[in-house]
């Protein structure tokens, strides 16, 4: 019987690494995820359901060491030329469970890669955080703090804004950095979060990018101040809070790359947010492929399973092939973000506006595809039981964030048409 | 409920949308204003502050809550404001608003009710099939009202209708209608009928319905009976509630029917015709559903829209060419749809221009509306959560509540691409869809 495994990926991409975690992955989805993640929406606040299956993932199988250099306990990843790709094989098999929690692992790592990747590994900075994910067994959660009540995701927008609606500030006083401000929704907030980067000015309203400040801050540092989770249309594994900081300190050399370093690798979390986002997409697709596949088979139709009516099939096609072309350009921008020799580096303009452009082109076909495969269902569409409506929840929200799809779309014209005014 | 019996149509300008209950905002989109009569206009409005009072203004303490909230809410608008009596003859306690033209009256209701949620909105809906079904002036059911209008009728407690139609089911070689599986067989017994089911789906509330329709097929005839049970009879057992994406207020459940001994009376109707008058009007219900969630949404866009400032350009968010060109097609969707329910009501007041409710014509036309308003719905508010991002999806805003409804009813409503068989049947003649 046909499976999953038969969408096409570019096998050329893959990698030894990616393959062996990912089937890890996929056994652990099946034991220790599928058979709980219907209660998963109750549990948003507590993660009584949700913390265990990582506490096994991240602690147990110890992959939340996989980006640190091996000679600190790590597996190396950040030294790889397929981060990448393996990573898009990760989140896909977590996500064709759920991609609340695919998000919630991707995070995990998201800040990370400021400082345990080529070409600007910091050292320093790996040694001190290192043990936090490698010496324990319980799972351990990192966090991106980017988005402010003021000016909600436009300080993602370094091209044009250069930092200057940044309120929360980072001041110089001896050797450390004084930080104070407010963010909102990072993922793994709402108490889960052990460590993270915030994005900071360190001269408020300045345009000059060396003025943005990329810091880490441990969370149990004084003064900084956790909500509880929010509450969501969807995606309850991906806690999401209000963060607030009043004189939280921490050393200078915190700061995850330097001054105009931080602006200029921060394009790389971007880049990485966008690929990620596609592949929780095709992981869901797949799940859903697999639900769709067995509500058409066996209910019927004039006497047919319903798959075997032509105008249904017409519908299964389509889903079908969205996948396939989803889940190749996926691959496609998770090869682009790792190979900096052959499409420049991932951090840059052109790799920026190309993964956000593929992101929200794969949203849009992602969420009409599912829309009408959930409404084919008819009423077991909305029923939890088929999972499909979940799947529909969690990916909209994947749609949405990262500045969601305007802010996407003129960042996609600034390059490609060269707008000098948008 | 103000008095129909009295009613006739008003100049538009005095409408009740261009009195200030609403004429910053619900006024702007067209609708037929020489066509709703005074009293569609008065209930309207007292729907309105009673849906602001008993829900939005609570929404954000009790959220989806369906005992503290939603309940309450079903029974002021069912008894209270008398909504479930609306249709039924005056001699047996009811309302008697039951001309044609009552579809303006249900479309103007369902819609201020969805704007409030949509769930109660949709459970309304059944009802005013169902009465319309029975009781509708012109093929009016004198033994079925007598019947089940006090049913309605007595004071106190709301009756939650829901019905039971054909599905897509695992079986290959039951008894179908238009392709999908009847879910209850009825069989003629000598006191009446004797039903059995298993794992039926309701279209809603099946963990608290009061009366159920069921679209049975009638065991040895090859023929259907649409057959009304009670939510109490010997034999009838419902399954947990089950969780699903939206709709609150319909806390569904399967239900089995183990040989429900009911009365020959209970068999309201047996002709096609008559079915298919029952579905136009709901979904004409399902339309109103649609289009209340859509205004709903508006008015969250538009306060949206008013305060957010892009601080790349330092547009107010209205302002921006692409968000601003984006909300205009947001409230063209609004305004094509709200037209095209309108028109749907009209053709069900106008039997005699358009043809009974029930026949083919009508019937395609319902379902043709319906798919359309409720599809731009769905369009239309993910363009909206788009415009909000993460706004969007939390619940905070209230937008993705609509967007979960609208989504459901859509899926209850059934799979457009069957839908589409009929439009092809009846259009271009096509015989074996």
């Amino acid at each position: 019987m046909r499976s999953i495994d038969d969408f096409s990926r570019p096998l050329e991409y893959l990698t030894p690494l990616g393959e062996q975690v990912g089937e890890i992955i996929r056994e652990w989805v099946e034991k220790e995820v599928i058979p709980y993640r219907r209660d998963f929406d109750e549990d948003y606040l507590e993660h009584r359901l949700i913390l265990p299956p990582f506490r096994k993932l991240l602690g147990e199988y110890g992959i939340q060491r996989i980006l640190f250099p091996e000679d600190l306990g790590g597996w190396g990843l950040g030294h790889s030329d397929y981060l990448s790709v393996a990573a898009f094989r990760m989140f896909e098999e977590i996500a064709r469970a759920d991609s609340g929690m695919a998000v919630a692992f991707g995070v995990v790592f998201w800040p990370l890669v400021l400082i345990c990747c080529e070409p600007h590994v910091n050292r320093r900075l790996c040694e001190e955080f290192a043990p936090m994910f490698t010496g324990t067994r319980e799972p351990v959660f990192s966090c991106m703090a980017m988005t402010e009540p003021q000016g909600g995701s436009d300080i993602e927008n370094v091209e044009i804004l250069k930092g200057s609606t940044i309120r929360t500030t980072a001041v110089q006083d001896g050797d450390e950095w004084v930080i104070n401000g407010h963010k909102l929704w990072p993922t793994n907030t709402g108490g889960v979060a052990d460590l993270m980067a915030v994005v900071c000015t360190t001269d408020p309203g300045s345009r000059d990018v060396n003025d943005i400040a990329i810091i880490f801050v441990p969370c149990h540092l004084p003064g900084v101040t956790q909500s509880s989770a929010y509450e969501k249309a969807g995606m309850a594994a991906d806690k999401n809070g209000d963060i607030w900081f009043e004189n939280v300190r921490v050393p200078l050399w915190y700061r995850a790359c330097g001054p105009g370093d931080d602006a200029r690798f921060y394009g790389e979390v971007v880049s990485l947010g966008n690929m990620g986002s596609i592949a929780f997409m095709t992981g869901v697709m797949l799940n859903v492929y697999e639900k769709v596949r067995e509500f058409t088979s066996r209910n019927t139709y004039r006497g047919l399973p319903l798959k075997e009516n032509d105008a249904v099939a017409g519908v299964l096609a389509d889903f079908a092939a969205t996948i396939e072309a989803l889940r190749i350009l996926g691959y496609q921008c998770a090869r682009m973000c790792d190979r900096h020799d052959l499409y420049g580096p991932r951090w840059s303009p052109e790799v920026m506006a190309k993964a956000r452009a593929h992101r929200y082109f794969a949203a849009d076909r992602t969420l009409e595809a599912m829309g009408r495969v959930m409404n084919l269902m008819e009423s077991f569409g909305a029923d939890r039981e088929w999972d499909v409506e979940k799947h529909w929840r969690d990916v909209k929200m994947v749609q949405l964030w990262l500045g969601g799809k305007q802010l996407s779309q003129m960042e996609v014209a600034r390059w490609f048409y060269e707008c000098e005014t948008l | 409920m103000p008095d129909f019996q009295a009613c006739h149509p008003i100049a538009g300008s005095e409408g009740f949308y261009e009195k200030g209950y609403r004429m910053n905002d619900l006024g702007l989109f067209p609708y037929p204003r020489g066509r709703l009569q005074k009293a569609d206009l008065d209930l309207a409005a007292e729907l309105q502050s009673l849906v602001d009072k008993e829900i939005v203004e609570k929404r954000l303490e009790l959220k989806e809550d369906y005992e503290r909230l939603l309940k309450p809410a079903f029974v002021r608008l069912m008894v209270e404001m008398g909504l479930q009596k609306m249709f039924w003859p005056e001699d047996l306690g009811g309302e008697g608003h039951n001309e044609p033209g009552v579809a303006f009256t249900v479309m103007a209701a369902l819609e201020q009710i969805a704007c409030a949620d949509v769930g109660l909105a949709f459970l309304a809906a059944h009802s005013f099939a169902l009465q319309a079904a029975l009781a509708g002036n012109g093929n009016l059911k004198r033994e079925a009202c007598e019947r089940f209008a006090p049913l309605f009728c007595a004071d106190g407690a709301p009756v939650i209708v829901s019905f039971l139609l054909p599905v897509f089911t695992e079986e290959e070689s039951g008894a179908t209608w238009r392709g999908k599986g009847l879910q209850v067989t009825a069989r003629a017994a000598p006191a009446g009928w004797k039903l059995h089911g298993k794992c039926v789906r309701p279209t809603c509330s099946g963990a608290d319905a009061d009366l159920f329709g069921a679209w049975c097929a009638v065991e040895g005839e090859g023929q259907q009976a649409f057959i009304l049970v009670p939510g109490d009879a010997r034999g009838l057992a419902r399954g947990p509630e089950f969780r699903k994406t939206g709709l609150a207020a319909s806390r569904n459940a399967d239900i089995d029917l183990a040989g429900v001994e009911l009365a020959a009376a209970h068999c309201v109707f047996r002709e096609e015709q008559e079915y298919r008058r029952l579905l136009s009007w709901y979904y004409l219900g399902l339309a109103a559903c649609g289009v209340g969630a859509l205004l709903a949404s508006y008015r969250i866009l538009k306060e949206w829209g008013d305060n957010r400032v892009i601080k790349a350009t330092g547009n107010i968010f209205k302002e921006n060419p692409l968000t601003g060109a984006l909300m205009g097609e947001i409230a063209k969707e609004i305004a094509v749809d709200r037209l095209l329910a309108y028109d749907l009501a009209e053709m069900l007041a106008e039997p005699d221009t358009y043809g009974d409710a029930g026949c083919e014509g009508v019937f395609t036309a319902a379902l043709i509306v319906v798919h359309h308003v409720l599809s731009s719905a769905d369009y239309a508010i993910h363009r909206i959560m788009e415009l909000m991002a993460s706004a969007g999806y939390a619940k905070e805003w209230q937008l993705e509540r609509y967007w979960r409804d609208v989504k459901t009813v859509q899926c209850y409503l059934g799979a457009y691409e069957l839908a589409k068989h009929d439009f092809a049947r009846w259009f271009y003649g096509a015989r074996t869809l």
